[in-house]
């Protein structure tokens, strides 16, 4: 089966900015993946690439098997939600469908319809008069009722207070599942996506720092609670992805290709938010050049 | 597609549409009481004394309307190009909306080509209403003045118009593309537009073709077609010029021409520079006497020009000249929209 986004060495820079590095994907069909990292790790940059609103400087992508935006076809095959969710303010939310229609040749009239009235959306407001999570539902329908193979959506939950975010995922969810259509979904907090993603990939200061099936990623990383010094005898086949040492222990977050041995006595399952913590404390370390605290770095709310 | 550009333009198209009925109206009328005078003031007038009179007072009483058609007629390609040209593309960047539309079923030239073409339209509709209704308004106005030449007149009649307005329509596109935000596009634009409003016709109009170089000889009936007759230097009001001052005849017209000299030195037979003491024996008695005195000196002086004739072919050489320049502008905006991002 070809995978929905393959990327080998991708980068894009902005002048003297590197917005995205060296960044290689092999992303299969048929999942919801969650795309992770803070503020300014380039989820926008990977997305506008995806969905060809942004030419790459460096290497290359293809999506669906091919160049993204390059004709009406490839774009009619991916949906994309923009950041802020972007509506025409002066549009009526009918006249948005009706936009839908006319430039959809795969447009779904029903569903997207049947999506508005579920909402308990007015048709005759004009979207610029809609509160952000029906303006966000709104962006969602349009690009739902596309017809597309593939969902791009750039953290669409970001400015929607806990209830609307909780809809907005909800809905996400009920009609993905129906669609049969793969997503990825981008959001600064994991606590948005762990509930819906079974893909993860975590991007930070412009580079992928994981990017795996989720249930593989819980089955292979542990916290290991060791003597100090230990770490350095670990076998082969265990990682260290970081480490943090008191004067007589070290603990550590680490990947296993394997079973951890017996003779390695603390080593506890993690979740998934402490996983990814982990990778971004070591993307942030390296960065600053191991110059700054764990603790300093703001992942979580 | 068509429907969503007619969708995003309807409110301003309303306006306009209102705009021009009153406008329309306003010319149905003025041309129709512009006509009105001109058979019962002008055309009764060519048997008798009174003709100059009835002409001036004719075009005196229309010259205001008629100039401020006029420049209206001059404004409508900038603001063409001000409020429909510079932020096509930008209000689009501004309000991140181009994330939406741009990921619909269709690629951004097709989006943009229609977005052109429905623009481009309304443009030429608008533009051709205002200048074939100002036409056929001022036309016996027109014909009576004798200057359809006249940067004012030239530029706000017949084809011309048609080519500023589309090549406002896209210098705004292009330069919103390019600066990417409204207002200072806007602003660019009106700027680039009036810029080249001024320069064109002053620099390039009068060589559009060769002008006609015309050695004219100096008569009495010469002397009436000119404005004045002077002194070109060492005059003052206290001091009469030295007898060797060189003369010159200023104004010299012929009907319907564009005149491109305005001030010719008279010449002797011999290709000497006339001076003033030629004109010592003549200078008493009214000025039609003095003329026909200075008419025995054969002298003569050169204009050049552009001739009547030569009207059209302007109007289609600058209106082509304008929409090329246009197509190059369209030509970049399709080269570039692909490349944002």
């Amino acid at each position: 089966m070809t995978p929905v986004l393959e990327t080998e060495g991708l980068g894009k820079r902005y002048g003297r900015q590197q917005a995205l590095t060296n960044c290689t994907l092999n992303i299969p069909a048929g999942r919801i993946v969650g795309l992770v990292g803070p503020n300014g790790a380039g989820k926008s940059t990977l997305l506008g690439l995806a969905c060809g609103l942004i030419t790459p400087t460096s290497g290359s992508i293809k999506v669906l098997d091919a160049r993204p935006g390059a004709c009406a076809a490839q774009l009619a095959k991916v949906g994309f939600v923009a950041q802020d969710t972007p509506v025409y303010a002066g549009l009526s939310v009918a006249d948005h469908l009706r936009l839908g229609a006319k430039l959809n040749p795969r447009w779904d009239q029903q569903l997207a319809q049947g999506r508005i009235r579920q909402l308990g959306l007015d048709p005759t407001q004009k979207a610029g008069r809609l509160s952000g999570g029906q303006r966000a539902q709104l962006a969602l329908t349009l690009a739902a009722a596309k017809g597309s193979e593939l969902l791009l959506l750039d953290e669409p939950v970001a400015s929607l207070d806990p209830l609307a975010r909780r809809a907005f995922l909800q809905s996400l969810m009920e009609f993905v599942a129906e669609l049969e259509v793969s997503v990825v979904l981008s959001s600064h907090l994991l606590a948005d996506l762990e509930r819906v993603c079974d893909y993860l990939i975590v991007l930070a200061s412009g580079r992928v720092q994981l990017a795996d099936e989720v249930d593989d990623l819980l089955a292979t990383h542990y916290r290991l609670t060791v003597g100090r010094g230990e770490l350095e005898s670990l076998p082969t086949g265990i990682d260290v992805v970081t480490a943090e040492h008191s004067a007589r222990q070290s603990t550590a977050v680490v990947r296993a290709t394997g079973p951890i041995p017996s003779s390695i006595a603390g080593a506890d399952q993690l979740d998934l938010e402490d996983l990814v913590l982990a990778y971004m404390t070591r993307a942030a370390n390296d960065a600053a050049g191991n110059t700054v605290p764990a603790g300093s770095l703001a992942v979580h709310p | 597609m068509i429907w969503l550009t007619w969708r995003q333009f309807r409110t301003q198209a309303w306006v306009v549409l209102a705009a021009l009925a009153a406008l329309t109206l306003y010319l149905v009328i003025l041309g129709l009481s512009i006509r009105h005078s001109y058979n019962t003031g002008v055309v009764g007038c060519q048997a008798t004394d009174s003709c100059s009179n009835a002409t001036y007072q004719f075009t005196r009483h229309y010259n205001t309307q008629v100039s401020l058609v006029g420049l209206l007629l001059i404004l409508t390609p900038a603001l063409i190009g001000a409020f429909w040209g510079a932020p096509l593309i930008t209000r689009e960047l501004e309000t991140g909306t181009y994330r939406l539309v741009w990921n619909q079923s269709m690629t951004r030239t097709r989006w943009l080509s229609v977005k052109l073409a429905v623009t481009v339209l309304a443009t030429l509709a608008v533009t051709g209403v205002l200048s074939l209704l100002l036409t056929w308004a001022a036309s016996p106005y027109d014909r009576l003045r004798g200057q359809r030449f006249a940067t004012a007149d030239f530029d706000s009649r017949n084809l011309v118009p048609l080519g500023y307005a589309v090549f406002a329509f896209l210098l705004g596109t292009a330069i919103g593309l390019l600066i990417r935000r409204t207002l200072p596009a806007m602003a660019l634009t009106l700027a680039v537009f009036a810029l080249a409003q001024i320069v064109i016709p002053a620099t390039i109009r009068p060589h559009l073709m060769a002008p006609v170089e015309q050695t004219v000889s100096f008569t009495a009936e010469t002397m009436s077609q000119s404005s004045h007759f002077g002194i070109s230097a060492g005059g003052h009001d206290n001091h009469p010029p030295a007898a060797s001052s060189p003369l010159s005849l200023g104004g010299y017209t012929i009907p319907g021409a564009w005149m491109l000299t305005s001030e010719s030195p008279l010449l002797k037979a011999d290709g000497q520079p006339a001076t003033v003491g030629l004109t010592e024996n003549c200078r008493n008695g009214s000025p039609a006497q003095t003329a026909a005195c200075l008419a025995t000196q054969k002298l003569r002086f050169t204009v050049s020009y552009q001739p009547s004739s030569r009207y059209w072919p302007f109007q289609w050489i600058e209106t082509s000249a304008y929409l090329v320049l246009a197509a190059l502008l369209a030509g970049f905006c399709f080269w570039r929209l692909p490349r944002i991002g």
